[in-house]
């Protein structure tokens, strides 16, 4: 019986007048990486801000495992331990080295000492390919490098699930790839992960579901094989088509 | 009087005008740096207390809370001339410091605090260990120019009779009728105090400084 | 300006004293005896009255006149030296015992601080340079000229009143200095055509400068010179009294005057 990570129901976020997403429901069971897609501008940003807490919704729950965390009176801080998130724009200490960024955490956070917190963020680098990199500040590491170091540093608190906020589209395309790569590992590993990315060939490959988001709503959701051959509503069919014939295709010929 | 006796009067006033800015420029800095993070960091009505507290004592000249302080308020308390005049210079120096400090606060993007916060620290760490750090480089060089500017406007403590460098190149220029010598002397001794802050930050700088490949 | 922002504050002062701190009368003699020390301001940029010698130590006829008098109250003299300006203000609020610095008696003075007797009588002068062409037999004369003179002073005082205020010299023809040597270099340079002051250290100007030539002489807001006193304190005034008519009837203070001011 698949155990539910993160279960959201009816979660509604409006800015003033403007309506970002309404009576959203989402179940994320333990081991699975759902993959949201949908056009810019859709919500699926607030959505992830969201579910660890940067924003509150208007209306509605989340809850992480068994404990609401939309309820009054849960401690932010202790939640977003548990809750890794991988940023667009990577958003690197600038002051500390890659080691630094990882171990920033579990020395201020799980209160680790400094040689656990060392060995455990060395660790992490390593099972991101840059354990030799890790006296290097982020200024002298390329895009592809530096967000690396973001899942590392969001691996480090051992978290319950990770969320990616677009992780590759602040990327030079050379760079997309050890990125992805990282990610698809990590799924492989049976990390639990909600992924906001335009990458199709991702999406079918690791994803275990895909949600298709436009306007606010939840469109439609379904296997990758469902989603990309037999989707059920025409929009989901039209957006999937434009996208993957700008992204998907060049997979396809670069097999 | 000879020129060594004439250079070596006048420098003697460098203790005291050395003195009160080691007051007023750190008792600035400390001040200045809790009211920047209550502006920036502590909401509408705080933010609106720390925008008026800048407007006074930006918009005071100085010497004018010199004679407040002196005259006025230390009938309480007894403040001598030397103290008087370096509280005062401290507060105004605050004003501007709070500026400087919350313009560097500004410009470390609020994206690092939310990533600091997204880690788990709350926030008040990730104030301290994320978005201070790096304010603290950035603020640096308009430091070293209130820096500069303080050490200068210790000379507004002639008025209350301290005896520093302006007052004592006044005496002796009047005293001996040579006003040109007195004063030159008076802006060298400035000059070497203000070069040589200048050059030591400007090496903490260097030191504080980010690696990055340009 | 200034003279008249810290008379204003002080006056604020000395009524929030006499409102609020009744209780605080303890005479300043009292506290004088106790501490076996008389601190006294004055401005050391003023020959021969009060100026720096060779060494840099304080020297001049007023300086050697408190020096008796400290030593004849049988207490340490301590000198504060401030900006002349700022006396009177220091000396009501308590920052000073007294003050020496070639005061002339002045109305506006004695609202917050006191007096002592005479100790000398001084005359005012007008000075000018060999350039100047002008003519000058009554002193009202000077108010056809660009005047200087050292912000307040009795000479700044009878000047604003009787040539500014009646009309006959614009404001913007008298240049206030905070120091005389100050007025003495743009007299030099022309920006201003006549300087009034003190005679003596105008005096001792002119011996320095043979260029400078004294234009008239005489009493007209100068007169008498005091040491200012804080206010109310009589047991104070009582004792300084006693003692300068000591110094006169000695030939003290005529002695000094000899010594400072043979032209």
């Amino acid at each position: 019986m698949p155990k539910p990570i993160l279960t959201i129901k009816n979660l509604t976020k409006t800015y003033g007048q403007n309506v970002i997403f309404q009576h959203l429901d989402l179940t994320v069971n333990e081991g699975d990486t759902i993959v949201i897609i949908g056009p810019s501008g859709t919500g699926k940003s607030t959505l992830l801000r969201c579910i660890n807490l940067l924003t509150r919704p208007n209306e509605g729950q989340i809850w992480l495992d068994d404990l609401e965390i939309t309820a009054k009176g849960t401690d932010e801080d202790q939640v977003r331990q548990h809750i890794g998130m991988v940023f667009q724009n990577f958003l690197l200490f600038n002051h500390l080295t890659a080691l630094g960024n990882v171990k920033l955490g579990l020395t201020r956070v799980k209160k680790m000492s400094d040689e656990a917190a060392t060995e455990k963020a060395m660790r992490e680098l390593n099972r991101v390919g840059l354990a030799d990199r890790a006296d290097h500040y982020p200024g002298q590491l390329s895009g592809g490098q530096q967000q690396r170091v973001g899942i590392a540093r969001a691996l480090a608190m051992d978290p319950r699930i990770m969320l990616f906020d677009e992780p590759t589209s602040a990327l030079d395309p050379e760079l997309i790839g050890e990125v992805l790569e990282v990610m698809r590992q990590l799924a492989l590993d049976g990390m639990t992960m909600l992924v906001v990315t335009h990458e199709m060939g991702f999406a079918r490959e690791v994803a275990d579901r895909i949600v298709f988001m436009e306007k606010g709503y939840i469109v439609e959701e379904g296997s990758p094989d469902e989603m990309f051959n037999h989707p059920k509503f025409p929009r989901t069919r039209e957006f999937l088509w434009k996208i993957t014939e700008l992204y998907g295709k060049k997979e396809k010929e670069a097999e | 009087m000879d020129f060594g006796q004439f250079i070596s009067y006048i420098g003697s006033g460098t203790v005291y005008t050395v003195g009160v800015t080691l007051i007023a420029l750190p008792s600035g800095l400390l001040i200045g740096t809790i009211l920047a993070l209550l502006y920036v960091y502590g909401g509408k009505a705080a933010a609106r207390i720390m925008n008026i507290y800048s407007t006074i004592f930006r918009g005071i000249p100085p010497v004018v809370l010199l004679f407040i302080l002196f005259f006025a308020v230390s009938k309480g308390i007894n403040l001598s001339a030397f103290w008087a005049g370096s509280l005062s210079l401290g507060v105004v120096s605050s004003a501007y410091q709070m500026e400087i400090i919350r313009g560097a606060l500004l410009s470390v993007s609020g994206d690092q605090l939310m990533a600091a916060r997204a880690v788990g620290l709350s926030r008040l760490h990730a104030i301290r260990y994320v978005v201070l750090p790096q304010a603290v480089r950035l603020a640096i060089p308009p430091w070293s120019n209130e820096a500069a500017i303080v050490i200068k406007d210790s000379s507004l403590v002639y008025a209350l009779g301290v005896p520093e460098i302006l007052r004592r190149a006044q005496l002796i220029g009047a005293s001996s009728q040579q006003y040109l010598l007195a004063y030159l002397s008076a802006a060298v001794i400035y000059f070497l105090l203000v070069s040589l802050t200048t050059r030591l930050l400007n090496q903490l700088e260097q030191k504080l400084s980010i690696p990055s490949n340009p | 300006m200034k003279k008249y922002l810290l008379l204003a504050v002080a006056l604020i002062l000395v009524g929030a004293m006499l409102v609020g701190c009744a209780s605080e009368s303890t005479s300043v003699l009292d506290k004088i005896q106790k501490a076996k020390k008389v601190s006294v301001g004055t401005s050391a940029d003023y020959p021969p009255y009060e100026y720096l010698d060779e060494a840099g130590n304080k020297t001049g006829f007023d300086i050697e006149l408190m020096a008796e008098i400290a030593k004849r109250m049988g207490v340490e003299l301590e000198w504060v030296d401030m900006p002349f300006d700022s006396l009177v203000a220091a000396v009501a609020g308590g920052k000073l015992d007294m003050s020496i610095s070639c005061f002339n008696y002045d109305e506006e003075r004695d609202k917050i601080v006191d007096f002592s007797e005479a100790y000398y009588t001084t005359e005012d002068a007008f000075v000018v340079t060999s350039a100047f062409t002008g003519t000058i037999t009554e002193p009202e004369d000077v108010a056809n000229y660009k005047v200087g003179v050292q912000s307040g002073t009795v000479q700044d005082g009878w000047l604003t009143d009787n040539l500014v205020t009646a009309g006959l010299l614009p404001e913007a023809n008298l240049s206030r200095y905070e120091r005389v040597d100050q007025a003495a270099l743009d007299l030099a340079n022309g920006r201003i055509d006549v300087l009034m002051g003190d005679y003596v250290p105008i005096q001792a100007l002119v011996t320095q400068n043979p260029d400078l030539q004294v234009v008239y002489r005489g009493v007209l807001s100068t007169g008498p010179i005091n040491i200012v006193l804080p206010d109310g304190d009589a047991e104070l005034k009582a004792e300084v009294d006693r003692i300068i008519k000591e110094l006169q009837a000695e030939g003290f203070i005529d002695a000094l005057a000899l010594k400072y001011f043979s032209e």
